[in-house]
Order: C-alpha cells, then sequence, then structure tokens
C-alpha cells in the first residue's frame, strides 16, 4: 500500500532531512493526489517529530494516524452526508459509558478547576508533565462560563446553564444531565464532526471529572448559575 | 536611531533611499489602510500594538539584520548580498511575498528560512551543525535578524508567492489538506481554530482564514511577540499552534511546514504584507 511504496525513499529522505535542505529526489510529489502527498509529508518525510515523548501509553506518532470519525469529518470538512451523520452519531453513542445508576453531581469547585485548566498533553517544546498536575479540560478556551473570567467563542456560552434549564418548582431533570454527560463524554453523538474534543471517549477526562464539571454547570451554587 | 529616523522621515524619502534601513514604507500605514477599507475585530483588537507600531522594535532587528546580510561571514568569507531569493542574486526588494517558491537550483519549493540556510551553506560555507544554521527559534539569532530584514524588504506589497511549477501546486494542495485534517487528542485541524470571524480563543481574537485581509496580518511575520518581547518568524508561530493542537512538534523547515505555508501565503493572495508586525 501506500506506505510500502515509499519506504525506500522515505529512508532517503530522513538521512538528508537530518542536514538542512536536502529532500529526496525520487520521490515524485507531483504524482501524488493532495491527500497522498500530505500523508506522505506527515508520516514520511521528516514533517513531524514522530518519536517524541508522550504522556499516554501510545506514541506520539499515534496521534496524529486518523481514526474512523476524523477521516469522515476531514473528508467532508466537517459536512457529512445525512447518513454520514446518522452514523456518526451512533457510533458516538456507543462509546458513551454512563455512571450506573442516577447522575449524582460532583464537586462543582473542582470542576470549575478543571474547566479553566489548559494543562495536559501538550508536548515539546514545553511538556506538560501529568505527574506534577493532572491535565485539565480546556472548555474556557472555547465556552464562555460566568461574568468572573472570560472565556472563548468558538463554541456556545454556558452562563446561566443549569439555571436555563431548571423550572421553578423542579430540579433539573435526569434526562437533561444525561444529554449533557453525553456531550462532554462525546459530543459527536448530538452534533456530528462538531470541533469538541471527545472528553470520555478518548479517555481526556474521567467518569468523575465528568460530573465534577457537571457541578459546575449545574449546581445552584456554582457561579456558572449565579454571576 | 531607526526609530526617530523612521518617525521623521516621510514614507517617500524611506523608500528612495536604499541607505536607510528599514521597511519598505511604514508597516503602520499598511495595517490603517487594511483596517479602514474592511471592518474586523481580529486586525483591531489590540488598541496597544497599533498605537506602538512607528516604535516596534522589530524595527531594530531589521538594522541588525542589514548589517549581517552585507557583512562577509562565514568560512569562505562572504556575506549573502549574492544570494537569489527568487528574484536573482543579491534582490531582496518584493522576494518575500513571493515565497515559498520553487527553486531551480535545489528542485525544491523553498520558504525564507529554508533559502537563507541554503545560501549560508553554499555561499558563506557555513555547515548544519553551526549555531548560526542551528538555532532556528532562539531569540536574536542570526536567522530572525536575516529574515527580518528580508521579510520587511516586502512590506506592503501584495502577497503572491508562484503557482506555476507543479511542485508549487502539489505543496500548496497538500498544506491545505494538511490545514483540514482532523487529528490528534483533541481532534483538531488548523480550521477548528481560524474557520470562523471575530471569535475567541479565550481573550484572543482569531484571524479567520477565509478573509484574505484578516490572513495577510496573520501571516505577517517576523512580527514582534509583545507577550514574548521578541521579533518571531512564521516558523515559529506554526509551532505554537502545532503544540497548542497536541500535535507532535513540526520540523521548522521540513517540507510539511513548506506546504503549510504555501497554502497559508495563497489564503492571503493580492493584500499587502505587513512586516515588521506587532502582535500580542
Ligand atoms: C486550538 C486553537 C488553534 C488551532 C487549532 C490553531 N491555531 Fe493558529 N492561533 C491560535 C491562537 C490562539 C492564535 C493567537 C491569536 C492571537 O493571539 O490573537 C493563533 C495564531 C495564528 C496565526 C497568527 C495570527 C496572530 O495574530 O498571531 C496563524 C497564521 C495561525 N494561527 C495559523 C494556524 C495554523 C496554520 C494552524 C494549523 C496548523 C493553526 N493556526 C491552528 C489558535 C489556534
Amino acid at each position: 500500500m501506500f506506505e510500502n511504496k515509499f519506504r525506500v525513499a522515505a529512508a532517503v529522505a530522513a538521512l538528508t532531512l537530518a542536514g538542512t535542505y536536502a529532500i529526496a529526489a525520487d520521490v515524485d510529489y507531483t504524482a501524488m493526489t493532495p491527500q497522498e502527498l500530505a500523508e506522505y509529508l506527515i508520516f514520511e518525510a521528516n514533517g513531524f517529530k514522530l518519536d517524541a515523548q508522550v504522556q499516554e501509553e501510545s506514541s506520539a506518532r499515534d496521534r496524529l494516524v486518523q481514526d474512523e470519525l476524523q477521516m469522515v469529518c476531514t473528508e467532508t470538512r466537517n459536512n457529512p452526508s445525512t447518513e454520514q451523520a446518522e452514523a456518526i452519531r451512533q457510533a458516538a453513542r456507543d462509546t458513551i459509558v454512563y455512571p450506573e445508576g442516577d447522575i449524582v453531581l460532583g464537586d462543582w469547585e473542582k470542576g470549575r478547576d478543571l474547566a479553566w485548566s489548559g494543562f495536559g498533553y501538550r508536548l515539546e517544546p514545553n511538556f506538560d508533565n501529568h505527574e506534577r498536575s493532572g491535565p485539565g479540560a480546556n472548555c474556557y478556551n472555547c465556552h464562555e462560563f460566568a461574568g468572573d473570567r472570560q472565556g472563548g467563542t468558538i463554541g456556545p456560552s454556558l452562563r446561566n446553564y443549569g439555571k436555563l434549564r431548571a423550572s421553578e418548582e423542579e430540579e433539573v431533570s435526569q434526562a437533561i444531565y444525561r444529554l449533557a454527560y453525553g456531550i462532554i463524554y462525546n459530543a459527536h453523538s448530538m452534533f456530528p464532526c462538531t470541533r469538541m474534543p471527545r472528553q470520555g471517549a478518548k479517555g481526556l477526562l474521567t467518569q468523575e471529572q465528568i460530573l465534577d464539571i457537571m457541578a459546575y454547570l449545574f449546581d445552584p451554587e456554582s457561579p456558572v448559575n449565579n454571576e | 536611531m531607526l526609530r526617530t529616523l523612521f518617525a521623521a522621515i516621510p514614507l517617500a524619502a524611506v523608500m528612495a533611499s536604499p541607505a536607510v534601513s528599514g521597511p519598505s514604507g511604514d508597516p503602520a500605514e499598511v495595517l490603517e489602510e487594511l483596517i479602514g477599507s474592511t471592518s474586523s475585530y481580529y486586525l483591531t483588537q489590540s488598541e496597544q500594538n497599533l498605537m506602538m507600531m512607528p516604535d516596534n522594535p522589530a524595527l531594530w532587528t531589521i538594522e541588525e539584520g542589514e548589517e549581517l546580510f552585507r557583512t562577509p561571514r562565514g568560512p569562505n568569507n562572504v556575506s549573502l548580498e549574492e544570494c537569489d531569493f527568487g528574484k536573482g542574486p543579491g534582490v531582496v526588494e518584493g522576494v518575500f511575498v513571493e515565497l515559498p517558491r520553487y527553486f531551480e537550483d535545489t528542485g525544491e519549493v523553498m520558504d525564507l528560512g529554508n533559502r537563507i540556510i541554503y545560501c549560508m551553506t553554499t555561499l558563506q560555507g557555513f555547515t548544519a551543525d553551526d549555531p548560526e544554521i542551528k538555532d532556528i527559534h532562539g531569540s536574536n539569532t542570526d536567522h530572525m535578524k536575516l529574515q527580518t530584514f528580508i521579510a520587511s524588504q516586502s512590506n506592503g506589497m501584495p502577497w503572491n508567492n508562484p503557482l506555476d511549477h507543479p511542485l508549487e501546486i502539489a505543496m500548496r494542495d497538500a498544506g491545505e489538506a494538511v490545514f483540514y485534517r482532523r487529528a490528534g487528542p483533541f481532534d483538531f485541524n488548523c480550521a477548528a481554530c481560524h474557520g470562523e470571524a471575530g471569535k475567541r480563543i479565550r481573550a484572543s481574537v482569531l484571524p479567520h482564514s477565509s478573509n484574505p485581509k484578516e490572513w495577510t496580518k496573520a501571516i505577517s511575520w517576523p512580527a514582534f511577540r509583545v507577550g514574548q518581547d521578541n521579533a518571531r518568524s512564521s516558523q515559529h508561530r506554526v509551532r505554537e499552534c502545532i503544540w497548542q493542537m497536541r500535535y507532535p512538534p513540526i520540523v521548522a523547515g521540513s517540507d510539511l511546514s513548506i506546504a503549510l505555508l504555501s497554502y497559508w501565503t495563497d489564503l492571503a493572495r493580492g493584500q499587502p504584507a505587513i512586516i515588521p508586525d506587532m502582535k500580542r
């Protein structure tokens, strides 16, 4: 396949690129499709340091290998067909592991710390040492939560998230909790090819952490519902 | 004295006199004109940086870069004045807005950084291990000085990287594929953060890649990074976004990086470069 075809050339490329500007002369970039050339430049032409140190069990290279979802969303530029979208939703739903029994909110203060932490998984040249501090959830980069700090605007504002979903006499229902849990765990279950990371499905957050973040969103005491 | 000089001499005088080192024209004016021609939250986000433009510390970097450029150096004791950046040996005016481009002598599409390395190696006799060549991302490096000087000679000129040679087209198209390719722990591609207008990552307003008037400022590097108190290059910016994306580190000067730069320059085609710019 693709990778075999270029193995010899890649070896040459790796050798010469270690120098400065020279690349393998025997690889014809113009004979490849843009996608083929992109894959070649990423995996075979010393474009990334594929053996860089990572925090997880697997390798830096593995981070760049696309899974099915990433491939479909790339090919369609985040506009999957109706059938593709349904398949993505279904596959995403299958990834979600809900807590046993009722969803019980965690600790909103812990949730706030996670939501406002951008630490984690960054590599060279400024490696995040997970032993020093656990990875955060990065929510604030894209979402606004409360008036006390400025969040990003790539995703929807989450101000008053819980308040807007509670009725006068009743608390937020389990159905709404499950929905929010599912979105944080794997948002493609609701929004196929969303830009939101798959926090639960990719093991970026634990179940407990998701419940803490949900407390930040839903707890009546949380600044999200008070500022 | 560049700063006072620069502020005092009218634009025409700066352009007419090759003896005065400085950008070709006033970057602040280029930016002002751009801002006046459109409405963009990104272009206007930092009032402070706009005001600082005439005192941009990178203007000093240009001066240092020009001196370095004209000084005989390396084992061969020659200057870079015979280097061909695409418009013939010795020509620096307008070369940067037409990079990356294909070079006959190497058979490759090269960006400014790679071309400087090529000439430092072939003309001046430096080797790959010399710090002059190796230190690409550091502060106050030869690379930054040379790049800032050479790029500044394209200030105000429209981005126009050639797409004539089949390799130039192949690299640009591969760059586009990489720009939209979703991967990594967070499933990000470049478009995740640069695919819409007026959006913020926390407090930073993001440039929209499909708006050439925003994108020209976005790709106007070298720029002075106020937060880092240093002039930084295009390759440095790419590296930082890649790091935010939780990808493995990108290799500066690799064909992958050149492909990205070919695409991002094409996205700003026709809009004027602002060099040196100031960024947060
Ligand atoms: C997670 C979000 C994110 C992703 C993904 C991302 N960037 Fe950026 N990018 C930023 C931020 C934040 C800035 C800084 C903007 C500012 O400070 O105003 C930036 C700045 C830039 C700039 C310079 C504009 C400026 O004003 O500093 C360019 C050009 C750029 N990015 C290109 C890219 C490319 C190419 C990719 C893909 C390899 C990419 N970005 C991926 C967030 C991102």
